[in-house]
C-alpha cells in the first residue's frame, strides 16, 4: 500500500513540475505579443500581416506547453486515477 | 483516451464525439442548403455572412499560397467551419465538443498531412518530392522524417489540448463555485478560445500545405 502511495505522490509531483513548461511558454508568448505591439505602433499599415505572423509564431511555440499538458493528462487520467482507486479500496 | 460509448447500432459503437460530429454535419448541411437556395447578385441577409466567410478563407489561402492555392479553399473552409462549430458547441449544456477527443483532431491533422504530400507529389514529381527528405544533407533523413511526424502530432495535440484543458479547468471551477463565476469563463474558454484555436488550426493547415508544396 505504501508503494502505491509513493507512486501516486511521485506522479502528482511530476505532473506539477511538467506544467512549469506552461509558464515558460507564457513568458515567450507574452514577449512575442509585446514585440508585435511595438511593430504595429511603428507601422500601423502592416497590422494584419503582423497579427497573422504573431499568432502563427505563438501557436508553434505553444507546442511545448501542449506537449507537457498532454503528458500530464495521460499521467493523471490513465496512470494515477486507477492507482488512487486501488488505494481507496485498500483503505 | 477512449471515447465514452453512448449506445450501439447493431454492434457498431456510437460514441459521444461521433454523435456530435453527425449532429454538426446535419446542421451544416441543412444550413448550407437553406442559405444558398436563392443567391442574389446583390447580397441580402445571411448571404452577407456567407460571402464574408468564403471571402475571408479565400483571401487567407490565396494570400499565403498564391493563385495555385485556390483548389485548397474548399478543404480549408470545411476544416474551419467544422472545427469552429465543434469548438463552440461545447458551450451548450449537455453537449460536448468533438474536438475534445484526440481521435477527431488527429484525423483532421492527418487529412492535412496527406493532402499536403499528395499535392507536393503532384506538383514536384515523385523523385523530387522524395529527394526533399534528404535535404540539405543525406544524413538529415531521420530528422526530416521525425519532423514530418511531429508536425502532425503537434497540429493535433494543440487543438485537443486547448479544448480539453479548457474543459477540465471549467469542470474544476464548477466544483468550486457552481454559480455566477463559470458563466464568463464559459464565454472565455468556449467561445473566445474556441474561435482563436479555430483560426490557429486553419492557419497552420494552410501553412503546412504551403511548406510542403513550395
Amino acid at each position: 500500500m505504501l508503494e502505491i502511495a509513493i507512486i501516486v505522490a511521485a506522479i502528482a509531483i511530476g505532473s506539477g513540475i511538467a506544467l512549469v513548461a506552461g509558464g515558460l511558454v507564457g513568458i515567450g508568448e507574452g514577449y512575442a505579443a509585446g514585440k508585435a505591439v511595438e511593430a504595429m505602433a511603428r507601422q500601423p499599415e502592416m497590422e494584419g500581416q503582423i497579427r497573422t505572423t504573431m499568432i502563427l509564431g505563438q501557436a508553434v511555440s505553444e507546442s511545448g506547453a501542449i506537449y507537457s499538458l498532454a503528458v500530464v493528462l495521460l499521467l493523471i487520467f490513465t496512470v494515477m486515477l486507477p492507482l488512487v482507486n486501488r488505494l481507496l479500496e485498500l483503505l | 483516451m477512449e471515447a465514452e460509448v453512448l449506445f450501439y447500432i447493431h454492434s457498431f459503437p456510437i460514441s459521444k464525439p461521433l454523435l456530435f460530429t453527425w449532429i454538426i454535419m446535419a446542421a451544416v448541411s441543412v444550413a448550407c442548403f437553406l442559405l444558398t437556395r436563392d443567391l442574389k447578385k446583390v447580397p441580402r441577409g445571411a448571404q452577407h455572412f456567407l460571402e464574408l466567410a468564403v471571402d475571408g478563407i479565400e483571401n487567407l489561402v490565396v494570400g499565403n499560397m498564391g493563385p495555385e492555392g485556390k483548389k485548397f479553399v474548399p478543404l480549408i473552409l470545411t476544416i474551419a467551419v467544422y472545427v469552429g462549430i465543434s469548438n463552440i458547441i461545447g458551450v451548450i449544456p449537455g453537449a460536448s465538443s468533438p474536438t475534445e477527443n484526440l481521435n477527431t483532431t488527429l484525423t483532421l491533422a492527418s487529412i492535412v498531412f496527406l493532402v499536403g504530400h499528395w499535392a507536393a507529389i503532384k506538383k514536384k514529381g515523385l523523385w523530387t518530392w522524395f529527394k526533399g527528405f534528404f535535404e540539405p544533407y543525406f544524413f538529415m533523413f531521420p530528422i526530416n522524417i521525425a519532423g514530418e511526424i511531429s508536425q502532425v502530432i503537434s497540429h493535433a495535440f494543440r487543438l485537443y489540448g486547448n479544448v480539453y484543458g479548457g474543459g477540465i479547468l471549467l469542470g474544476i471551477i464548477y466544483m468550486v463555485a457552481p454559480y455566477v463565476l463559470p458563466t464568463p469563463l464559459l464565454g472565455w474558454f468556449g467561445i473566445f478560445s474556441g474561435i482563436i484555436q479555430t483560426a490557429v488550426f486553419t492557419l497552420l493547415a494552410v501553412v503546412y500545405i504551403q511548406i510542403k508544396i513550395s
